[in-house]
């Protein structure tokens, strides 16, 4: 239920991020018990690179909080959809918070708006169509794939979504998004291999006032054909784009300054005398210069899709 | 369903945006007198009362005078039906094109039509498929030109003539748009991008209770917020800003409902803070004895340095907003000291996430608003400067009060998608402004 608004405490049934560190994180669900694959219920015991935790202990417990675990600790964090998305159980490709974020604020998401998605894929946009649309806004999500459609289904159920959202096992491409959403929707999101043919149906789907239209596309190809058919039926505003977010690592360095100038002069009598390495160190105590640097990793996402967006003006008659 | 349209119509006092082909534009329509001007264009806006928002206007030349550069042109408006607006390039009946630009040279004869002419042309034509329609006749190279190319002409021939605007409702998207073509720097040179993940990463929705400071965006941050926040929902905004007066012009061009509008509390960051830390009994006083005046006189003077803010207050803006404030005085308490009142009690529940868009810098600010956040929330922080949040960002780990840290950037790059066509727009931006974002821990 950890989904439904800010809490301040864990409770049954929850989802929690187990947070170790920047590339380890964990969503757990809050329950004392599973059933394991004899099917027998025993103890939520869950492992972890710093050692288990007995998840029974963590119900109750102030999020935020630092959790002790057999070998090291964690921090137990209420999910957000940008922590779901980075722990969730992929059941397909999904999108991430850069291009996510581009998507709600180009459909004008608010709570309120009536939005259709297809596909639903693992769910990761459905969370943050659903936290910008509720509680008074819903989400029509379409997939193709039963058991897919079942499982998002569930796990809103699950996440306490289940008011602000209907999932549909259908074919949108053939079948359309329904006939009781015809003229329904504020904005209509698609992320399908062949995206032209489901905009007519999108184009039916959105309200007579007018509505905002987007396309996540891997291909150019695609985007191009969605474009011809976009503009065939009368959006306008059609812009495509690609974001990227970088990341940038920051840390401090310590470099040493070597000191070359003493090169330029003789050695002196005593130097002689000793070894030249020993001289060296004691003339040129070594200096360190400490800087606070970031730079950029060294494998970066380079591409994920192409972001087709367009506005379907007010009043164009759909015969 | 056919002629029912749920487009609400133009009134006065609202703020609209004016749209000519690809340029828009934000515009008080504060009277009927009101005009708005778009280059050498001047509109006068008192035929869009009443009308609905997403219409289309024909402009009508009514009179030309002389301006600084060139004539200027006032138009009055005509509504006008969608099937008006055909492409030029049918109204034309454009057939023959050339296959490439081997017999085009750039010798300044191709068009025989001399400036003054087309100026008269302008007069007396109120179509801008008419004017082409001379130019092309009078251009001996259109023909020549290949098919792109003349459409490229037409686009920007077109783009001069175009005779019709639109008129919308301002929402996020479109402002953020305006603001950030017309003058970045005016909104901190928040990108639409960046924007967005601010949006995102703060979690800032129709339940819960948010914190934001900024250093003046013209309004544009509170209003993506509320917006985010929603009518009719349980969410509320405290906005902190540093000067006396805080910029609205975005929220207010919402025209949000007035319930939505409340949930947006805007207060002085100094003020509020004093409030908060040793508020108890001075505000308990002022508010049943005698002299609000002295109040308002000793509060708002040193809370508001003018050697730190010297952007944020303007003595234009500060006597008055004194006067007014004296004036509502007598009647009570001040506006400001019940906006503290209701940020305040908000502050002692403490927040679910905080945004932080300073021109100062980030850490002092940081330091007195994150205790005011409850554990496991997000904080944002953005700033065009990447130093600055390093520094914020080793802090925050030093401190081990936020988790989670990233300090990202964005790359944007839009694309012209046509058939056969398709490459990368040849401009693009090349700062996005940098974005620090964790998670509080208690």
């Amino acid at each position: 239920m950890s989904f439904l608004k800010p809490k301040t405490h864990i409770e049954k049934g929850d989802v929690v991020i187990l947070y170790l560190s920047v590339s380890s994180m964990h969503a757990i669900e809050a329950v004392p018990e599973i059933v394991n694959k004899k099917g027998e219920t025993i103890p939520h015991i869950f492992q972890t690179n710093y050692g288990s935790l007995k998840v029974e202990n963590i119900i109750g417990v102030e999020y935020g909080s630092r959790v002790e675990l057999s070998k090291g600790w964690a921090h137990v964090l209420q999910p957000t959809p940008e922590l779901w998305t980075q722990t969730l159980p992929h059941r397909t490709q999904i999108i991430y918070t850069p291009d996510i974020s581009m998507i709600l604020h180009q459909l004008e998401v608010r709570p309120g708006a009536v939005v259709i998605e297809s596909g639903t894929g693992s769910g990761s946009l459905s969370h943050y169509f659903l936290r910008a649309l509720k509680p008074t806004g819903h989400l029509h999500t379409f997939d193709f794939h039963e058991s897919r459609a079942d499982q998002a289904r569930d796990e809103f159920r699950r996440h306490g979504l289940a008011d602000f959202v209907t999932v549909y096992h259908r074919d949108v491409c053939n079948l359309g998004f329904t006939e009781e959403l015809d003229g329904q929707a504020d904005a209509v999101f698609l992320d399908l291999p062949a995206p032209d043919l489901a905009v007519p149906h999108a184009f039916k789907a959105l309200k007579l006032s007018g509505g905002r239209f987007c396309s996540f596309s891997p291909c150019i190809e695609q985007s191009q054909r969605c474009i011809q058919e976009l503009t065939k039926l009368g959006f306008n505003e059609i812009v495509s784009m690609e974001v990227l977010q970088q990341e940038s690592v920051v840390k401090t360095r310590t470099l040493p300054v070597i000191d070359l100038e003493f090169l330029k002069l003789p050695k002196s009598e005593e130097t002689t005398t000793t070894t030249a390495a020993n001289a060296e160190e004691s003339k040129a105590p070594k200096e360190v210069k400490k800087y606070l640097t970031s730079s950029n990793p060294q494998v970066l996402p380079g591409h994920t899709g192409f972001l087709t967006f367009a506005t379907l003006p007010p009043n164009i008659p759909k015969v | 369903m056919a002629t029912e349209t749920a487009s609400p119509s133009i009134q006065l006092g609202d703020y609209i945006v004016i749209q000519r082909q690809k340029y828009t534009k934000l515009q008080k329509f504060g009277s009927l007198d009101t005009t708005a001007t778009l280059g050498k264009e001047t509109l006068e806006l008192k035929s869009l009362l009443d009308q609905p928002y997403g219409s289309t206007f024909k402009m009508s030349v009514k009179e030309t005078k002389p301006g600084k550069r060139g004539a200027q042109r006032q138009h009055t408006l005509e509504l006008c039906s969608e099937t008006e607006l055909n492409s030029t390039r049918e109204a034309l009946g454009i057939s023959s094109s050339g296959a490439d630009n081997r017999d085009i040279c750039d010798n300044g004869e191709a068009q025989s039509l001399k400036s003054a002419d087309i100026e008269q042309l302008r007069e007396e034509c109120n179509e801008s498929s008419k004017i082409i329609e001379k130019l092309v006749e009078n251009s001996k190279t259109f023909h020549n030109r290949t098919e792109y190319s003349q459409e490229k002409y037409l686009r920007k021939k077109e783009k001069k003539y175009f005779e019709f605007v639109q008129i919308r409702q301002p929402t996020i998207r479109l402002m953020l748009d305006i603001f950030y073509r017309q003058d970045a720097e005016k909104i901190m040179g928040i990108r639409v991008d960046t924007l967005s993940q601010i949006i995102s990463y703060s979690g800032v929705c129709g339940l819960g209770s948010y914190l934001l400071y900024e250093s003046g965006t013209n309004g544009l941050l509170p209003a993506a917020m509320l917006n985010s926040i929603g009518a009719g929902t349980e969410g509320s905004l405290v906005h902190m800003h540093p000067g006396n007066v805080p910029q609205k012009q975005a929220l207010l061009a919402l025209k949000l409902p007035l319930e939505q509008q409340l949930r947006c509390v805007s207060v002085n960051l100094y003020s509020v803070l004093r409030e908060f830390y040793q508020g108890g009994e001075t505000i308990g006083s002022n508010l049943s004895v005698t002299e609000p005046t002295e109040v308002v006189r000793e509060e708002t003077q040193p809370e508001t340095p003018t050697e730190d803010q010297p952007e944020a207050i303007e003595p234009s803006t500060k006597k008055p907003k004194l006067e007014e404030v004296k004036g509502e005085a007598n009647k009570g308490p001040p506006r400001w000291q019940l906006e503290n009142k209701r940020a305040t009690a908000l502050m002692h529940n403490k927040f679910d996430s905080l945004v932080l868009a300073a021109k100062e810098h980030p850490s002092s600010i940081l330091q007195a608003l994150l205790p005011l956040v409850k554990p496991s929330r997000p904080v944002v922080v953005f700033s065009t400067c990447k130093e600055l949040l390093q520094e914020t960002y080793m802090e925050l780990k030093t401190s081990g009060k936020v988790t989670g840290l990233h300090l990202t950037s964005n790359w944007m790059r839009t694309y012209q998608i046509l058939p056969n066509r398709t490459h990368p727009e040849v401009n693009m931006s090349g700062n996005s402004g940098y974005l620090l974002t964790g998670y509080t821990l208690r």
